[in-house]
């Protein structure tokens, strides 16, 4: 019996530990206690941060834990680097895990509170956004009274920040992604101006492939870079985006129709004519490494490539411009882009303080502009300036800034998987299967019409 | 008998010795329940409801919906509907040609050949790699741009665009890396059932005048069979399950989904503008489910035939 009793009380204890390890994390509690003493104090604490993908960006953050350690000891700053495409599912799993504590948000199109609900939706849209997910579910901390909100500009924090009045997340800069890098040198070599409409682009690009050298690349490998590079061409023809989204909504814009039509006819050439062959096995930095080797002749991509390739090639003598895709000179002079990263605090952070000392510390006038200076970003506070290469050539154009259509786009319940038009460029060959550009036209407004029609 | 009740674990007594068996396998089951089980269970009900998947989102029951969306809905319908094709196409070919590679590959290095365990272990490397890691060597190994294969291609005249190109063609590469990455472990259990087999049936077959087809179809084949189902049903399963290696190599890419994709993404968030919709992805994984549960029963149907037939 006294062995039997020996057994059993053996696997009791089994079960206690294993009920144990199942239930809640008794030493986080007791962190969320003491994490109220804030940053600065002696406690040992560990904020988790999580952080997207980028070169530059990553070594400016890795930079700024460094002086947040210094200046506030006993505070560890565990940052996780996450690929851009697997963001979203980091979030979900994370937040939902209570295993973050403040969030690089910089999932799908890295871009803040965009692709929100309309009212002209009505109830056919395919889900809510996951920035609007989060805050409903109520895993993002209420930011509005914090007095580092007000260093930044009031448009940017109503547009790229806040929900039913509320702020929960601090827009960290503006990109646009519309334009295109330009390889001075190679022009001049061939004795090419650079292009200020769509027939200059394109005998551009004859003159340059004739001479042994290629007009574009992008990091097709990646996807996006296709149709993000594109971008400017569908700005040129319309020159409203919102309205551009609004009409397809309501069916008064189509894309196998007029201006429609068109932007998908000009996509082909790009996909087709203007990249480079092989540019589907090329990453999307990869892209700009290659760039910067200075073969190729124009990169229409996002601003935010200038750090690397002045990393990459600090001799490289490039500019940005537009990306020239009308015929008339003044619809070409538009940067179509984005509000890019936010910054966001776990509602359930076990460290509120901690984490509110940190993005304080981020958003502090002096250090949102060494951000700047590091990342390149068009900025959202009032008192910064973008002081760079890039800087210099976009400043003439940041007045005709305007938020882009990948903002507002969100595709209509059952729509099928060729809706979004706006992605056209990367599905003719070589990046997928099509090859005639009415046809996709017409399939793409099918796809789009049967969610209309749900 | 008072040995054998002295040395049981839990005592003589009867009613314990009765227990005992069944007390010792609760945590087993409770495992199984937690792990297993569980979560299944959890993914069936999740289908019905449009759960975010976030914690403390608010979780609707929603019926059939999921369901109705999956199969019916708009043009979107189509594309779920392509996935699940594309899904047991890539199953049939993954199971065909893993499974006849398998059994080439171990009917060679079943032979007394010089090298033949670094050839073994040369064909099951591949197998403790982990799925990134494959993927990014067929990444580099498939690159358009002066990557060995298109070098290959270039000395006849000809170039792809592999991974990035024409979704077909992607899809077939996936195929391709699939199998590499899964052949060593059919191979594998092939070489352990042929060795299994006595060496007496084959010397008194070539006694008997025996040629190497007869060998093979007449020992070979039918002494096989416990190897051969059991590669037949993971392969058929493996394939239908295999998601992973298509994010990795070519992303989200319209016209190459399978299911096990489409769920993630659904699931996770992926594409531009992403959101969270796990019960839609459950309602998804449920259709894989059957999906696997319809093809395993009939092939699991077909082997006990083939065991009776050839084992009885």
């Amino acid at each position: 019996m006294k062995h039997q009793r020996r057994v059993w009380t053996t696997l009791f204890v089994v079960f206690a530990l294993v009920l144990a390890a199942c239930g809640s994390d008794s030493t986080e509690s007791t962190d969320a206690g003491t994490a109220t003493t804030g940053a600065g104090s002696a406690e040992e604490v560990t904020l988790r941060v999580l952080a997207h993908q980028n070169p530059t960006f990553v070594a400016y953050m890795e930079d700024f834990n460094s002086r947040f350690q210094a200046a506030n000891p006993g505070v560890t700053v565990a940052m996780t680097v996450v690929g851009q495409g697997d963001m979203a599912s980091a979030i979900n799993t994370r937040t939902s895990a209570n295993d973050v504590d403040v969030i690089d948000f910089c999932a799908g199109s890295c871009s803040a509170f965009s692709n929100g609900i309309l009212d002209y939706m009505g109830d056919n849209y395919g889900e809510k956004p996951v920035w609007q997910q989060l805050i409903e579910a109520g895993l993002l901390m209420d930011l509005t009274d914090e007095p580092f909100v007000a260093n930044f500009d009031e448009i940017a924090i109503r547009d790229a920040g806040t929900f039913n009045d509320r702020v929960y997340a601090l827009p960290m800069g503006r990109v646009t992604y519309s334009g295109m890098f330009v390889n001075n040198d190679l022009l001049a070599e061939v004795g090419v101006a650079i292009p200020a409409t769509w027939s200059d682009l394109v005998s551009a690009c004859e003159a340059i492939k004739d001479s042994g050298n290629e007009c574009m690349t992008v990091g097709g490998g990646d996807t996006w870079p296709i149709f993000v590079g594109a971008s400017g061409l569908l700005g040129s023809i319309f020159p409203d985006q919102a309205a551009l989204a609004e009409g397809l909504w309501a069916g008064d814009i189509k894309w196998n129709e007029g201006k429609g039509l068109e932007a998908v006819e000009k996509f082909q050439v790009f996909s087709t004519e203007m990249l480079e062959s092989g540019v589907t096995g090329l990453g999307h930095d990869e892209a700009t490494a290659r760039y910067a080797g200075g073969d190729v002749a124009f990169m229409p991509t996002g601003m935010w490539q200038a750090p690397n390739l002045e990393s990459f090639e600090p001799t490289f003598d490039w500019t940005y411009v537009p990306f020239p895709g009308s015929d008339t000179v003044a619809d070409n002079e538009y940067l179509w882009g984005k509000y890019d990263m936010s910054w966001m605090v776990a509602a359930d952070t076990p460290h509120p303080d901690v984490a509110m000392a940190y993005l304080a510390a981020l958003a502090d006038t002096t250090e949102y502009q060494t951000y700047l200076d590091a990342v390149g970003f068009l900025p959202t506070q009032p008192t910064a300036s973008l002081n760079s290469k890039l800087g210099d050539a976009v400043a003439d154009l940041v007045p005709a800034y305007r938020v882009g259509l990948e903002q507002y786009w969100v595709s209509p319940s059952g729509a099928g998987q060729w809706a979004d038009g706006r992605q056209a460029a990367a599905w003719f060959a070589p990046f997928n299967e099509w090859t005639d550009s009415t046809e996709l036209a017409n399939q793409i407004q099918a796809d789009l019409d049967a969610g209309l029609s749900g | 008998m008072a040995i054998m009740q002295k040395n049981y674990l839990f005592g003589s007594a009867g009613k314990w010795r009765r227990l005992t068996p069944l007390m010792l396998l609760i945590p087993g089951v409770f495992l199984y329940l937690l792990i297993a089980l569980g979560p299944s269970l959890a993914t069936s009900v999740y289908s019905f409801t449009d759960a975010s998947g976030l914690r403390g989102a608010a979780v609707n029951w929603i019926g059939l919906d999921n369901y109705r969306e999956f199969l019916f809905e708009g043009l979107a319908s189509r594309d779920n509907i392509d996935a699940t094709l594309r899904t047991l196409r890539f199953s049939v070919l993954v199971t065909f040609i893993q499974f006849t590679l398998g059994l080439i590959l171990a009917l060679l290095l079943n032979q007394k050949l010089k090298g033949r365990t670094f050839f073994r272990t040369l064909f099951f490397i591949p197998v403790i790699l982990g799925v990134v890691i494959q993927g990014l060597m067929w990444k580099l190994f498939l690159q358009p741009r002066g990557g060995p294969m298109a070098t290959i291609f270039d000395w006849f005249g000809t170039q792809s665009e592999f991974l990035g190109g024409l979704p077909g063609q992607a899809f077939n590469w996936v195929i391709v890396v699939q199998i590499w990455a899964n052949v060593g472990v059919t191979m594998v259990i092939f070489l352990a059932g042929m060795q299994t087999i006595s060496e007496d049936l084959y010397e008194a077959a070539r006694i008997d005048g025996a040629d190497g087809w007869q060998l093979f179809k007449s020992i070979t084949w039918p002494q096989l069979t416990p190897a051969i189902n059991t590669n037949f049903l993971l392969n058929i399963i493996g394939s239908l399950q295999a998601w992973q290696l298509f994010l990795v190599l070519i992303g989200y890419k319209p016209g190459t989904q399978v299911l096990g994709y489409l769920v993630y993404a659904e699931g996770f968030g992926q594409g531009e503008s992403p959101a969270f919709r796990q019960g839609f992805a459950a309602a998804a994984s449920i259709v894989l489910f059957l999906l696997v549960l319809v093809i395993g029963f009939a092939a699991n149907r077909y082997v006990s035939w083939r065991e009776d037939r050839y084992m009885a």
